[in-house]
């Protein structure tokens, strides 16, 4: 399908989404949020694509969302628009999803990058929630997944102050996995996706289902969940074909069954 | 009627040289609350100028920089308590320091002649220093109870070594220009008749130099100076790979070629 905000380029395995509205910096209205999530509804359905990049290009990742749009609106009319309900294909992408962050990375575009699962930073990128300044606070996710991830006070710190924080000091917050030159940052998280695309697929998916588990159950929950697609992934051809290849000292090929 | 505001500071650019003068020769190109304004304005221009492929930092008269302004720290000039005295460090102070130590392009500084206190923080902020001898480095903030500031507790120690740095610090002792190139903390030392050709013809050969290279190089250094070893090595390979991919990369590749033929 076409769309108007973004851009999808299958290149199998793997997918890349770029936002692009550099006019705006990328500014998430409604109607980009949607696009994301159509698409990534149609790439976790295509069996072609085992992992999919998300990007805002080489200045900037994406500057907040649209406050032109949400300036005058009543309460009721934010929550009839049901904006969590949009987010939940990205949120709920059952595929590895890899954000390359460069430039501002802010509000509802940080959000974003903290519902990928790995994200690769350009020595540009800049994240923040300045909601704070606007008289609102994150409605996306930030203050929950920001104390998951870099802790209480570093959370506090970003939702409170409203500041920004640099690649290198998300990188010690564990909030990027890599720091790279910002020119690089997209064919380094797209290696990253090819490489994950060449693992087996049901395995790759009960990983990254059980991780997240670890952020919404307690501990007991969560061991027996990972233990029940431990013993589920016995079951699947590729974990046969997974440890014959590595008894016969060669590269598995996995089918995804 | 408009007054003429004071040029404390000029920018000048010519053949790819961006040269930012302080201009109080009467003060000792002593840094107060326009100055600092105008040398903020001057060192932004200049990074976003394409024009500008190498920045020059150089004093007027005999001295490079003599430091803050320190009847304007007393007295008038917006800044009497102590909160002020960290505000400017803070909000004025540090962003320019770090765009010279960041914009990717080289900086110089050409040090005319001493440069003292905030006036060595500058000089220290900049890639590369060439000096006349008789300039000299010097963290005076000792002799007026106050600690250094400026970057130097960082830079210094890192050109020079702490003890060198701590004997500054500690004494308020002006680092001569040779001793300072002995040390490695000053590039080069040229005698005061040839000093401004001499810039002008390392300025001007640095601007020849591919930009993108010479940006690559510096994001490399300042990358590595707060990285792993490791770290440094995987930062280095990426940007190799996006200079690998560049049109300079080719020019320069074939240019090297065309030489060995001959």
């Amino acid at each position: 399908m076409a769309y108007e905000y973004i851009k999808v380029e299958p290149d199998p395995p793997i997918a890349t989404i770029t936002l692009d509205r550099p006019k705006v910096l990328n500014a998430l209205s409604p109607a980009v949020i949607a696009e994301v999530g159509q698409a990534l509804s149609e790439l976790d359905a295509d069996d072609a694509v085992r992992a999919v990049v998300i990007t805002g290009g080489p200045k900037v990742f994406a500057a907040g969302a649209d406050i032109g749009d949400m300036a005058e609106r009543s309460a009721a009319e934010q929550l009839n628009r049901d904006q969590t309900g949009a987010w939940s294909p990205i949120s709920g992408f059952k595929k590895p999803l890899i954000a390359a962050v460069n430039g501002y990375c802010l509000g509802g575009g940080c959000e974003l990058a903290l519902m990928c699962d790995v994200i690769i930073a350009g020595d540009s990128a800049r994240f923040g929630q300045p909601e704070i300044n606007l008289g609102i606070i994150p409605g996306a996710g930030g203050t929950q997944r920001w104390p998951r991830t870099a802790g209480k006070f570093a959370a506090m710190e970003v939702m409170l102050t409203g500041g920004m924080i640099g690649a290198r000091r998300a990188y010690e917050l564990g909030l990027a996995n890599k720091v790279v030159p910002a020119e690089m940052s997209v064919a380094v998280a797209q290696r990253m996706a090819r490489q994950l695309a060449e693992k087996p697929p049901v395995a790759v998916r009960l990983a990254k289902e059980s991780v997240q588990k670890a952020f919404e159950t307690s501990l007991a929950e969560g061991l027996a969940a990972e233990r029940r697609s431990f013993y589920f992934l016995f079951s699947t051809d590729d974990q046969k074909e997974g440890m014959r290849a590595f008894l016969e000292k060669r590269k598995g090929v996995f089918k995804g069954r | 009627m408009a007054t003429e505001v004071e040029q404390h500071v000029m920018l000048h650019t010519h053949d790819g040289v961006g040269l930012i003068r302080l201009n109080r020769p009467e003060k000792m190109n002593a840094i107060g609350a326009l100055t600092r304004q105008q040398l903020g304005e001057a060192i932004k221009q200049a990074e976003r100028d394409d024009a500008v492929r190498v920045v020059v930092l150089t004093g007027s008269g005999r001295a490079f920089c003599s430091g803050a302004d320190v009847t304007e720290m007393v007295g008038g000039g917006g800044m009497r308590t102590p909160e002020d005295v960290g505000n400017v460090l803070r909000n004025e102070y540090m962003p320019m320091l770090t765009r010279l130590r960041t914009m990717p392009k080289p900086t110089i500084a050409a040090m005319n002649g001493p440069a003292v206190g905030i006036g060595a923080s500058y000089a220290l902020a900049c890639d590369i220093r060439i000096a006349t001898p008789e300039a000299y480095l010097m963290e005076a903030f000792i002799n007026i109870g106050l600690a250094p500031d400026g970057g130097v507790s960082w830079l210094l120690p890192r050109l020079a070594g702490t003890a060198v740095a701590y004997e500054m610090f500690f004494t308020g002792k002006a680092l001569p220009a040779e001793d300072a190139h002995r040390l490695g903390v000053i590039n080069r030392v040229v005698p005061a008749d040839r000093f401004e050709e001499e810039v002008r013809d390392f300025a001007g050969q640095l601007a020849k130099q591919p930009r993108q290279a010479l940006a690559a190089a510096k994001r490399a250094v300042n990358h590595a100076l707060e990285s792993s070893y490791e770290g440094a090595l995987e930062f280095e390979s990426y940007l190799q790979e996006a200079q690998a991919g560049s049109q300079e990369f080719a020019d320069g590749v074939q240019a090297f070629l065309a030489r060995r033929k001959k």
